[in-house]
């Protein structure tokens, strides 16, 4: 049964010209399933979608896609970057509809899942607008739509919130969970934040800190749905797993420090 | 749309030039500059307005501006597309690169002697010079824009499912449009210069033919007149290109594309 795991990683590793990343990485994500890879700045953790996604190859090890062996772009996965990656040459409205004129469907076309898309990531007023004429929560939010447009079985996301205050990340992040219960799409989502990759996951992924970090645990997260991600970090159970997966996080993130100062 | 800091420079630098303009023709008058070489500022604009009131400077105008303006879209043309090309495949870019740096190391003038006995008298041998020098300032910078491509960006566009083609025409072209325009600025300029210098050398119409009549038979106001007709030719199609350019480039931010006349 291949298509249970979306994304399958098999003693992946990745080295750069002297200095390896991440070494013997497996990990399985499974289909429909909403995964976060956790760990120290600069372990790799933008490494490993990188290569999930087809953009670079590993050095050693393989990835399978719902099955098949990944050579060259990952076609059944959106990708939202870490860094600004919207085309500064579009407007809000272009740049959403992007995917969709990359397969060909003529602007009138997407006109109505453009306007959706817009009002949804609360951007009615903005449609016109160049990216450098946006805030920065704005912009994640005009890559969120221009990522999940094209409906893409799995959809990568690296660290989308980092940058946003408390508010605006809280509404994007039950944007994000309510999208992810509509579909049956499969999430990998990494952040360096454990509440949030708690209170939003299915499993947690730790990473080791680098150099050559590896996976030092897979935690799931019983935690029932819908969530509230509101309350959720009083949940005695969050505070429990919390608990639990800092412990080992915290060695890692100790030992980053120790290495970068 | 100029601010109110601008507005009182320009006032400032309208009032420079007028100073040397004044300082210029009342040196003369007073006899501190010798009329002869440096003729003055009111007996140059008389000539020009004199130029014009006989039509005689119409054809020299057409002609050079004719000359420029095929210079300028021939090397513009090949500038962009060999830009591309060699920013996308790196064998052609390593292979031309010796011979490239070679052709654009010689200085353009020694090139105007050979154009004219291979083009002749007419405009081919000015459009010919003047495409070597804006072809190669275009086409290094086309090079550097596309290969300056944002890979985030780029990347995004391959996750959307672009094609070779629609990341050339999406992301490239447009990424590439700030470095190409920045060179149009600089390389109109240097087309007009060019085809100037080739009918200096060698014409029997045009503005560097006109300014080398008058060179010829001392007449340093016919030379004054025709550098000032230049200038202000260049300025207008600076402009031009500036306006240009403010429509293409309407999605950067403000301070990146408001930059005047002086390329
Ligand atoms: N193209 C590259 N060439 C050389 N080293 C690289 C390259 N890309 C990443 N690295 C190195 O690999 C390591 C992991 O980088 P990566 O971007 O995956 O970290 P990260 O976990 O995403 O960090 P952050 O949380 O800060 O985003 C870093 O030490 C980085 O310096
Ligand atoms: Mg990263």
């Amino acid at each position: 049964m291949p298509s249970d795991i979306a994304v399958r990683l098999s003693g992946v590793s990745k080295s750069f010209p002297g200095y390896t990343a991440v070494s013997a990485i497996s990990l399985d994500v499974p289909a429909g399933k909403f995964l976060s890879v956790v760990g120290p700045s600069g372990c790799g953790k933008t490494t490993l979608l990188n290569m999930a996604a087809g953009l670079m190859p590993p050095s050693e090890g393989s990835i399978e896609i719902f099955g098949a062996p990944l050579s060259g772009i990952n076609r059944r996965a959106g990708y939202m970057f870490q860094q600004d990656s919207l085309l500064p040459w579009k407007t809000v409205r272009d740049n959403i509809t992007l995917g969709l004129q990359f397969r060909g469907i003529a602007p009138n076309e997407s006109a109505e899942q453009a306007e959706n898309w817009i009002r949804r990531v609360g951007l009615d007023h903005f449609s016109h607008h160049y990216p450098h004429q946006l805030s920065g929560g704005m912009r994640k939010r005009v890559a969120m739509a221009q990522t999940w447009i094209v409906d893409p079985d799995i959809v990568f996301m690296d660290e989308p919130f980092a940058a946003l205050d408390v508010h605006t990340r809280l509404r994007m992040e039950t944007e994000i969970l309510n999208l992810w219960a509509e579909t049956s799409k499969t999430v990998m989502f990494v952040t360096h934040d454990l509440e949030e990759a708690i209170a939003l996951s299915d499993e947690v992924a730790v990473l080791s800190a680098g150099p050559a970090s590896r996976i030092i645990g897979v935690y799931p997260v019983d935690l029932s749905r819908p969530r509230n991600l509101i309350d959720i970090k009083t949940d005695p159970r969050f505070l429990d797993l919390y608990r639990t997966i800092w412990t080992d996080l915290k060695q890692e993130v100790l030992k980053s420090y120790a290495r970068t100062s | 749309m100029r601010a109110p800091r601008d507005r009182s420079m320009l006032a400032w630098q309208l009032a420079l030039g007028a100073a040397m303009l004044a300082a210029w023709e009342g040196g003369v008058r007073a006899g501190v500059f010798d009329k002869f070489f440096f003729s003055r500022p009111s007996d140059i604009a008389s000539r020009v307005a004199q130029l014009f009131a006989a039509g005689t400077i119409w054809v020299h105008l057409a002609t050079t501006l004719i000359e420029a303006i095929l210079s300028f879209l021939i090397g513009v043309t090949l500038g962009v597309a060999a830009g591309f090309l060699l920013a996308r495949r790196r064998f052609l870019a390593d292979l031309f690169d010796p011979y490239l740096r070679v052709a654009n190391s010689l200085p353009r003038v020694v090139l105007a002697p050979i154009f004219l006995l291979w083009f002749g008298l007419g405009i081919w041998s000015k459009v010919a010079l003047g495409v070597t020098v804006v072809f190669f300032i275009v086409f290094f910078n086309t090079f550097q824009g596309v290969r300056e491509v944002d890979p985030v960006i780029l990347n995004n566009a391959r996750m959307l499912g672009a094609s070779e083609k629609q990341l050339i025409r999406h992301v490239l072209i447009p990424s590439a449009l700030t470095w190409i325009f920045s060179s149009l600025h600089i390389s109109i300029g240097f087309a007009i210069i060019a085809v100037v210098v080739g009918e200096y050398l060698g014409a029997a119409k045009g503005i560097g033919y006109m300014i080398s009549q008058a060179e010829g038979v001392f007449d340093t106001t016919g030379v004054f007149a025709g550098m000032t007709i230049l200038a202000v030719v260049v300025l207008a199609v600076g402009s031009l290109v500036g306006n240009l350019e403010r429509r293409l480039l309407r999605w950067k931010p403000a301070h990146s594309n408001t930059r005047e006349g002086v390329s």
